[in-house]
């Protein structure tokens, strides 16, 4: 069905698009695209070429298998949509979609980025500016510094004003490296030096700032959608607690945690932080439920996996809408118009094997059945003969279902991941039905130290 | 004032790309684009072209690159089966390995090397034992760039120690000396993969022969 059938202004969008990126989030682009009458051309490396997914598709192979020479190289990409003459690119997730330089070449070279202004992507990429135009809209933070630390001396005074224990952060840090944690004000001094080299090493760049340390919180995240014209609507929050070395595993909306004065507290100022950065398109602000109080975090300009949690719950596409509001339409709703409805959870199954320590698993898929059934949703690219390049990350598919209640959602999960059938990689469907039939998971008695079952 | 504004001019330097060099069927060499871009100028059939000779250019995102044949490549240039017409554009769109010309290197007869290509990647066939990739991935002999390699031709094994890493889907993990079929104790022949090969599960990576006991006093890299 095109945009025009569906009653929405016949406002003039992109004739093609180029999705740059693979997998699973490149067939939720192009489906997007179908909805609207677009025509999407796959950007794709050696290794994805022959793919099940992209048969019958237009492509353009941009490069070897690598990341570097291939999903990761912005003028192979951006020559690549010029010459299949798309006017709009999408980025997906990870690879080069926070990549303000990348938005920037696109738009140089008259190709739409669907992303948020470069100038909102680069503000959010860095920590302490973003921290600092949150506070302004009313977000709590995690107490800390203002900012950037001077010295040791002055690390030392602002962890005895917030409390030990606090942890020292990089500003330009990422996956875990240049952080340190102090317990005590004798720590302070090794631990800033041990934060400081890392950061050096891993980023170049020595500037720390400092939090406290929050042990067992909580991880709540609020999807953010925004047109040029200064709309900006929620969808609700999502709960990403259960994670393995900081990979999200299973999410879920509503947090079964929030308080609901919380919530709405906290979804009224993220919409309103979000306009006060003149935020364009899909984007999510990361929090940390830290007893009852929702403390900003982080924000990411693009789409997230997770996403389908918040289009499931609202009916909303919200990839569609990214689309519409990248060709320069209002946002198709308001926010009296978003209705939440039921439960709603996610599963990321990975091509991993639970019994030798989660190592990824490459390999042909001989045979592949994705599961149906009332309230349930699947967005995989897999499929029986697809093989798994050793190249990229291990994400197979997404199981998402829907219930009235949290227990309806997660026993459908259950239902349904007992009728997913992958032959040939190992994945870790295992290790998510012993999650959703723990007592810690049902009973909601878990934080972010641990995962539920385990 | 320092002089600021010198700007090399692109169209005198152009940057230069190499085509990549495949087998064809019967001998003939396909060049393939080595990027994605706009095509042009390609020799017409029957001229001569020999490695690091242009073959037309490639421009991407505005920028004209030349495009040279690589090492190895030679012959006579043949018109492929899908030949395009004269009709066709002065300029066409590529993408990456997309072919670009057809070499016959039977008619001139130089310094043909149409089997250059590819790397001596064959399975050791020497009668050493063998170590071989215990899954499939990107091999990598040093810890680091500018680290050590983890193992050198001559030095000897012993089973737990690593030989190298494995990158499967950005996690790294360690390929460590052992197995039934191997001595206990061996000296590394050959290391037949280089650094950051992508290798499949049950390549080989290290040729080994068996250390005697008696032999072993002059070869310890470490004497205790």
């Amino acid at each position: 069905m095109s945009a025009k059938t569906r009653g929405t202004p016949a406002v003039p969008t992109f004739r093609r698009l180029m999705v740059a990126n693979r997998g699973e989030v490149a067939v939720r682009i192009a489906r997007a695209c179908d909805l609207l009458g677009i025509t999407p051309v796959f950007a794709t490396s050696t290794a994805d070429r022959d793919a099940g997914y992209l048969r019958g598709r237009e492509t353009v192979c941009i490069g070897a298998a690598r990341s570097p020479q291939s999903y990761l190289n912005m003028q192979a990409i951006v020559q690549a949509a010029r010459q299949s003459e798309c006017t709009a690119l999408h980025p997906g997730w990870g690879f080069l979609s926070e990549n303000p330089v990348f938005a920037a070449l696109c738009e140089a070279h008259g190709v739409t980025f669907i992303g948020p202004p470069a100038r909102a992507m680069h503000l959010m990429g860095k920590k302490t500016p973003a921290k600092t135009a949150m506070r302004a809209a009313g977000l709590a933070l995690i107490p800390g510094s203002d900012g950037i630390l001077d010295s040791v001396e002055q690390a030392r005074e602002v962890a005895d004003r917030v409390g030990y224990p606090i942890l020292l952060k990089a500003e330009s840090g990422g996956g875990g490296r240049g952080m340190r944690i102090a317990r005590g004000p004798d720590e302070v001094a090794s631990a800033y030096a041990d934060a400081q080299a890392e950061a050096i090493a891993a980023f170049g760049d020595g500037r720390l700032y400092l939090e406290r340390l929050i042990e067992g919180g909580r991880h709540v995240e609020i999807q953010i959608m925004a047109d040029r014209y200064g709309n900006v609507v929620h969808l609700g929050e999502r709960d990403c607690t259960v994670q393995r070395n900081h990979q999200k595993l299973l999410e879920e909306s509503p947090s079964p945690s929030l308080s609901p004065e919380e919530r709405e507290r906290t979804l009224a100022a993220a919409v309103r932080a979000a306009a006060s950065i003149g935020y364009v398109g899909a984007g999510t602000m990361e929090f940390l439920l830290d007893q009852g109080t929702l403390r900003f975090m982080e924000m990411n300009t693009r789409l997230q996996v997770e996403h389908s949690v918040s289009e499931v719950r609202s009916g909303r596409d919200l990839v569609v809408e990214q689309i519409r509001v990248a060709a320069g339409q209002p946002l198709s709703f308001g926010q009296a118009d978003v209705v939440l409805t039921g439960h709603a959870i996610e599963c990321r199954i990975n091509a991993e094997d639970p019994a030798h320590n989660f190592k990824p698993a490459p390999g042909k898929i001989v045979r592949w059945h994705s599961p149906t059934g009332e309230g349930v949703r699947v967005d995989t690219h897999v499929d029986s003969g697809y093989e798994v390049p050793p190249h990229y990350d291990s994400l197979l598919c997404k199981v998402i279902t829907a219930g009235a209640t949290r227990d309806e959602a997660a026993d459908r999960m259950i239902a349904a991941l007992g009728e997913l059938v992958c032959e040939g990689v190992p994945t870790t469907v295992p290790l998510h039905l012993q999650i959703l039939r723990s007592p810690a998971f049902r009973s909601n008695h878990y934080d972010t130290r641990a995962i539920p079952g385990i | 004032m320092p002089v600021k504004n010198f700007v090399l001019d692109a169209r005198l330097t152009p940057p230069v790309l190499r085509a990549r060099l495949a087998a064809g069927p019967d001998g003939r060499q396909r060049l393939l684009a080595p990027g994605v871009g706009m095509f042009r100028g390609a020799p017409d059939p029957g001229m001569l072209v020999g490695p690091d000779q242009p073959i037309g250019a490639l421009e991407i995102l505005g920028v004209v690159h030349h495009v040279l044949a690589p090492v190895g490549a030679g012959g006579l240039v043949v018109a492929p089966e899908d030949a395009p017409r004269s009709s066709a554009p002065a300029r066409r769109a590529v993408g990456f390995d997309d072919l670009l010309l057809v070499l016959d290197p039977s008619a001139t007869r130089s310094e043909s090397a149409a089997n250059q290509s590819g790397p001596a990647a064959g399975p050791g066939v020497s009668g050493g034992a063998v170590l071989r990739a215990p899954t499939s991935g990107r091999f990598y002999v040093r810890s680091g760039p500018g680290k050590p390699a983890f193992v050198s031709v001559g030095a000897v094994l012993e089973p737990g120690q690593t030989v190298g890493l494995i990158e499967v889907m950005k996690t790294f993990s360690r390929v460590l000396y052992g197995g039934d079929a191997l001595p206990s104790r061996a000296r590394v022949v050959r290391i037949c993969q280089a650094d950051e090969s992508d290798v499949a599960q049950g390549d080989p990576l290290l040729e080994v022969e068996p250390v005697d006991a008696a032999d072993d006093q002059n070869t310890k890299p470490h004497p205790a």
